[in-house]
C-alpha cells in the first residue's frame, strides 16, 4: 500500500460528505479519506478499532486465532469497500455490524468445534501470547483460571445474538441503537435481548460472587 | 419514579445504572429509589456481581504481525484479476443485504414472466376443460350445418290460387 499524508481532500463531494459527518464522528471522516485513496486514515482507523474489533471477536468466538482471522476479514470488507462507503451512521456501527455478521456466521455455521483451543493457550500462529504481565502466585493464577472459564462458559451458553448484545454493550459500550443497528433488529428487541441475557448471567455467575 | 422491576417500565435503567451510563440527575433519582425497593436493589447487586466478573476476562493480545498480514492480504486482492475482485464485491458484501431486498428481483421477474405467459397463452383458461371446450365447437358446428340446411332447402311453393 502506498502510503500518503492525509490531507484535506480537495473534492467537493467529500468535503460535503465531511461536513455532514463532522458532528457525527471522526471515524467516518477518516473513512471518507480512505474513500479518496488516503492509506494513512486507513492506517489510523486500524489502530483505533483493531484491539476492539479482535477482542470482541475473541469473546464471540472464544478462539484467539479464528478471531484474528475473522477480525482481517472485517477490516479487508471495510478496504474493499471504501469506493462506496456513504457515512450514514457512526462508523463503529458500521464496524460492529460486520464484525457481528462473521462471528454470528461462524457460531451458526458450527465451526467452533474444529480446532476449539483453551484459554490458557499460549503458542498461536508461532506468536507467543502473554496473557498477563504481572507474576501472581500459583493460587492466584488457579483461581483466576476457574473463575475465568466459569465466566466463558456463562457467555458460551448465551445464544449467539444475546451473546453479541452483552459483548456490545459490556465491553465496546455501544448505545443501544448501535447494537440494534449491528444486529439488524429494533432499539427495543435489543433491550429485551440484552435484559434476558443479564438474566441469564445472573443466574449462572451468582455462585462467583460468595 | 415507577419500579422498573414491578412495573417492567424502563428497565433499561438497572442496565444502565450500573453501566454508569444515567444522567447525574437519574442516578440521584434512582438510587432514591434503590433505598424505597427491596427487589431492585436486590437486582443491582446481581448486576453489579455479573459487571465484576465480566470485568475480569482480559481477552489476549493482539498478534504482533496482524497488521503485516493484513496488509499482505490487501496487496494479493489488489492484484487479482478484475473478476473475482468484482465477484468478491457481489458474494461478500460487507454488511448482508436484507431479505427483502434480495426478494425484489425475484418478485419482479416472476410478475413479468406471468404476465408474458398470460400474453402468449389468452386460452390458457380453457386448457384445463378440454371438453368443454370440444363441446362448444360442436354446437357451433351444429347451427352452421342448420344454416347451410335452410339455404340447400328449396322454398315451399305456395299451392295454385291461393294469390
Amino acid at each position: 500500500m502506498a502510503l500518503i499524508p492525509a490531507q484535506p481532500s480537495e473534492n467537493p463531494g467529500v468535503k460535503k460528505d465531511m461536513e455532514a459527518v463532522a458532528a457525527l464522528d471522526r471515524d467516518a471522516e477518516l473513512m471518507l479519506r480512505v474513500r479518496e485513496g488516503d492509506d494513512v486514515s486507513f492506517a489510523l482507523l486500524l489502530e483505533r478499532h483493531r484491539g476492539p474489533v479482535i477482542h470482541f471477536l475473541y469473546r464471540m468466538v472464544l478462539n484467539p486465532s479464528v478471531s484474528e482471522e475473522l477480525a482481517q476479514e472485517v477490516f479487508l470488507r471495510v478496504y474493499r469497500s471504501r469506493a462506496t462507503y456513504e457515512p450514514t451512521a457512526k462508523f463503529t456501527t458500521w464496524l460492529f455490524r460486520i464484525a457481528t455478521h462473521l462471528a454470528l456466521n461462524w457460531v451458526r455455521d458450527g465451526k467452533k468445534e474444529k480446532g476449539q483451543e483453551s484459554l490458557d493457550e499460549q503458542v498461536v500462529d508461532g506468536v507467543d501470547r502473554q496473557v498477563r504481565d504481572r507474576q501472581p502466585t500459583i493460587e492466584q493464577e488457579m483461581l483466576y483460571e476457574v473463575k475465568m472459564e466459569e465466566v466463558r462458559r456463562a457467555i458460551e451458553a448465551l445464544p449467539a445474538k444475546q451473546r453479541a448484545a452483552v459483548l456490545m454493550h459490556k465491553y465496546e459500550e455501544l448505545e443501544y441503537v448501535q447494537i440494534a443497528r449491528a444486529l439488524s433488529c429494533s432499539e427495543s428487541a435489543v433491550k429485551s435481548l440484552l435484559f434476558r441475557a443479564y438474566e441469564s448471567l445472573r443466574a449462572s455467575l451468582a455462585h462467583l460472587a460468595r | 419514579m415507577n419500579c422498573p422491576t414491578k412495573t417492567n417500565e424502563d428497565a433499561e435503567i438497572l442496565l444502565d445504572y450500573c453501566a454508569q451510563a444515567l444522567s447525574p440527575v437519574q442516578t440521584a433519582e434512582f438510587e432514591i429509589h434503590l433505598k424505597q425497593c427491596a427487589d431492585c436493589s436486590q437486582l443491582v447487586a446481581a448486576q453489579k456481581e455479573v459487571w465484576g466478573a465480566l470485568d475480569a476476562w482480559t481477552p489476549v493480545p493482539v498478534s504482533v504481525n496482524f497488521d503485516a498480514r493484513l496488509y499482505a492480504r490487501i496487496a494479493q486482492e489488489q492484484t487479482a484479476p478484475a473478476w473475482q475482485r468484482w465477484l468478491r464485491r457481489i458474494f461478500q458484501p460487507p454488511v448482508p443485504y436484507p431479505l427483502w431486498k434480495s426478494a425484489v428481483p425475484l418478485i419482479a421477474a416472476c410478475a413479468v414472466l406471468a404476465a408474458g405467459l398470460a400474453v402468449r397463452m389468452p386460452d390458457a383458461g380453457n386448457a384445463a376443460h378440454p371438453q368443454l371446450r370440444a363441446d362448444k365447437v360442436d354446437i357451433e358446428k351444429v347451427e352452421q350445418t342448420l344454416e347451410d340446411f335452410d339455404i340447400l332447402t328449396p322454398p315451399v311453393q305456395a299451392p295454385a290460387g291461393s294469390m
